[in-house]
């Protein structure tokens, strides 16, 4: 700017230093640093340090660490039993979150998107169970699935289906399958509600047009509101697939991991491995392969976050 | 929501709309029965939990399971979620919002790069930084202190803070912005007196979903805190079952308590939920 050192305009160069001074290239950093400097130094460090440490034979405390390249790595995926059972595990989980919540929030979503008398209670109702911490919802259902005097046994013995009454969190067979439940219960009320922002943005005007062709509700749905919510969808599916991947406190909470590790997820089996068992090498290869995997599904959520920036 | 009942896709007349209620009515009830079940194991004693089960009427209510619960342990429990939230969630906003202005309005060349950068915290699963996070916080001197997890959680809460104040400043009019830059304002002044007074409902919104989060927080609190008398209280209760597995009466007294606040606040600020999540989609 020339004209900042034209001595003739003095008002003028006196609010442009100011200006100058206030657009230096600094001062957004000024602004940044103070957040930037505190996840950088607990998030992402820690992150690439955890992958440079997954390269080491390490108990954690010694002050020697063993380079052993990607020996970790090996060792999970050739002799490390309960990482596969922690891999199907995740994948089972995965697959459930990602239909069940989905499926349930859109549902309750077209349910309650109508204004009507109670609308408001309904939607708070159906939303509650997403405010409680994990490891509460883990404590609750823990009781609903009380062999002798949890609320399940008890309806199915009294519906006359003793026989399917069990000891649901103690079966290393099924065992997987009520923390997943109770984890459904939890995880709902986020895609209704984006599910219901989403059908805000859908013109009435589409519904009435079709409703004069005569297409029928099924149809508008297949037609007009499925298709319309396609970016909702993508947004729920990623955010479901990756706190699916984060799951922990809810098996902290339920099974701590049994039994018989039948429902260790890599993220509790990457606890047990590193303080349990003092394998910090392998556990924190354990977290590699889990942060890759999330990465799958964060990257495309990732990109459409930053669009039309 | 300007859709009325009757056109809501799977009514087609009014006629429906007393079915309609029926079957809501019966799917909350099942969708609450968790609760209820809660409600009633915290109200009777140990005795009638043992005999009868958890969903059943209470014989007679036992309201000294909350006094016992509260002096066992939960009322520590109770305080350092206290101390921990109420220093987390203000510090972090302040941090976030500077930042997410940073990032919207002050025509920053690499606002793009770094937001993607924050958002890489968003995806990382917590076990990818917990070795690392051992290390430093024992370096430290850190481990088993408040203080600790305080700061561990401001920086957890950075990516969905900024992600959150971020679309709420984009709503902010660019015009409002120039404007005041035309008047010499500073970016201080303009950031402290129009774009954080104009993003009141976003403040308010992410105090309430961050607070919740901090409230509810486990594995951070598991790791780093040691000595029972410093837990938070999803760490204590679960804690509290496996040292009391049998006195369901308590725990779920216990639990209780811990939910109260949780649901004082969704009552009140329920709307600020939605706000809230909006904001971080937008």
């Amino acid at each position: 700017m020339a004209s900042e050192n034209t001595a003739v305009l003095a008002p003028r160069t006196l609010k442009s230093a100011k200006t100058s001074y206030d657009s230096l290239r600094f001062l957004p950093w000024l602004f940044l640093a103070p957040s930037l400097v505190i996840y950088s130094i607990v998030v992402v460090y820690p992150m690439v340090y955890s992958a440079y440490l997954s390269l080491f034979r390490w108990d954690g405390v010694s002050p020697t660490k063993v380079y052993v390249g990607l020996d970790n790595y090996g060792i999970l995926f050739t002799q490390n039993d309960v990482f596969w059972i922690a891999l199907r595990n995740n994948a089972i989980w995965l697959v459930a979150a990602l239909l069940l919540p989905t499926s349930i929030g859109l549902g309750l979503a077209i349910l309650l998107n109508a204004r009507f008398r109670g609308s408001h209670i309904f939607r708070s109702v159906f939303y509650f169970p997403s405010v409680l911490s994990l490891a509460v919802v883990g404590l609750i259902w823990t009781w609903i699935y009380h062999p002798d005097l949890g609320l399940l046994n008890q309806v199915l013995r009294a519906v006359g289906l003793k026989a399917l009454a069990r000891n649901w969190l103690s079966d290393p067979n099924i065992a997987l399958y009520p923390v997943i439940i109770a984890a459904t219960w939890n995880a709902v009320g986020l895609p209704m509600l984006l599910y219901l922002a989403g059908l805000q943005t859908i013109p009435e005007e589409l519904h009435e047009a079709a409703k004069v062709e005569g297409a029928n509700p099924i149809q508008r749905f297949v037609y007009i509101t499925f298709p319309m919510l396609r970016e909702t969808t993508l947004v729920v599916l990623a955010i479901m697939a990756i706190n699916a991947l984060k799951a922990y406190d809810i098996i902290y909470a339920m099974t701590n991991g049994g039994p018989a590790n039948k429902t260790q997820l890599l993220s509790t089996w990457m606890y047990f491995l590193t303080y349990n068992y003092n394998q910090v090498g392998l556990g924190t290869a354990i977290a590699v392969v889990l942060f890759s995997l999330t990465l799958i599904f964060a990257i495309p959520y990732i990109r459409f976050m930053t669009r039309k920036t | 929501m300007s859709q009325s009942l009757s056109q809501n896709p799977f009514l087609s007349g009014k006629s429906k709309v007393g079915l309609f209620y029926v079957v809501l009515i019966v799917a909350t009830l099942f969708w609450l029965t968790p609760v209820i079940t809660l409600v009633l194991t915290a109200l009777k004693d140990a005795g009638d939990f043992a005999v009868n089960g958890a969903f059943s009427l209470p014989k007679a209510i036992r309201w000294a399971n909350f006094s016992e619960a509260w002096e066992t342990g939960v009322k520590n429990y109770f305080w350092n979620s206290v101390i921990v939230t109420g220093f987390k969630v203000p510090i972090g906003i302040v941090l976030e919002s500077m930042a997410a202005f940073a990032l919207t309005h002050m025509h920053f060349k690499w606002a793009d790069r770094i937001f993607t950068y924050i958002l890489i915290g968003l995806i990382v699963p917590m076990q990818m930084t917990l070795v690392p996070l051992t290390l430093l916080m024992n370096a430290l001197n850190l481990i088993d202190t408040l203080t600790g997890l305080t700061i561990l959680y401001i920086g957890f809460g950075v990516p969905f803070g900024v992600l959150v104040m971020r679309g709420f400043f984009r709503t902010v009019p660019v015009a409002i912005i120039e404007a005041a830059r035309i008047d010499g304002c500073s970016w201080f002044r303009i950031f402290y007196r129009i774009a954080l007074p104009l993003s009141l409902p976003a403040v308010v919104s992410l105090c309430i979903l961050d607070g919740v989060a901090t409230w509810n927080e486990f594995i951070l609190a598991q790791i780093f805190l040691r000595s029972d008398e410093l837990r938070t209280l999803p760490l204590g209760l679960v804690q509290f079952s496996t040292q009391f597995s049998t006195q369901y009466d308590q725990l779920a007294a216990a639990v209780l308590i811990s939910v109260v606040p949780i649901v004082l606040v969704f009552l009140f600020f329920q709307r600020y939920f939605v706000a809230g999540m909006g904001g971080a989609v937008k």
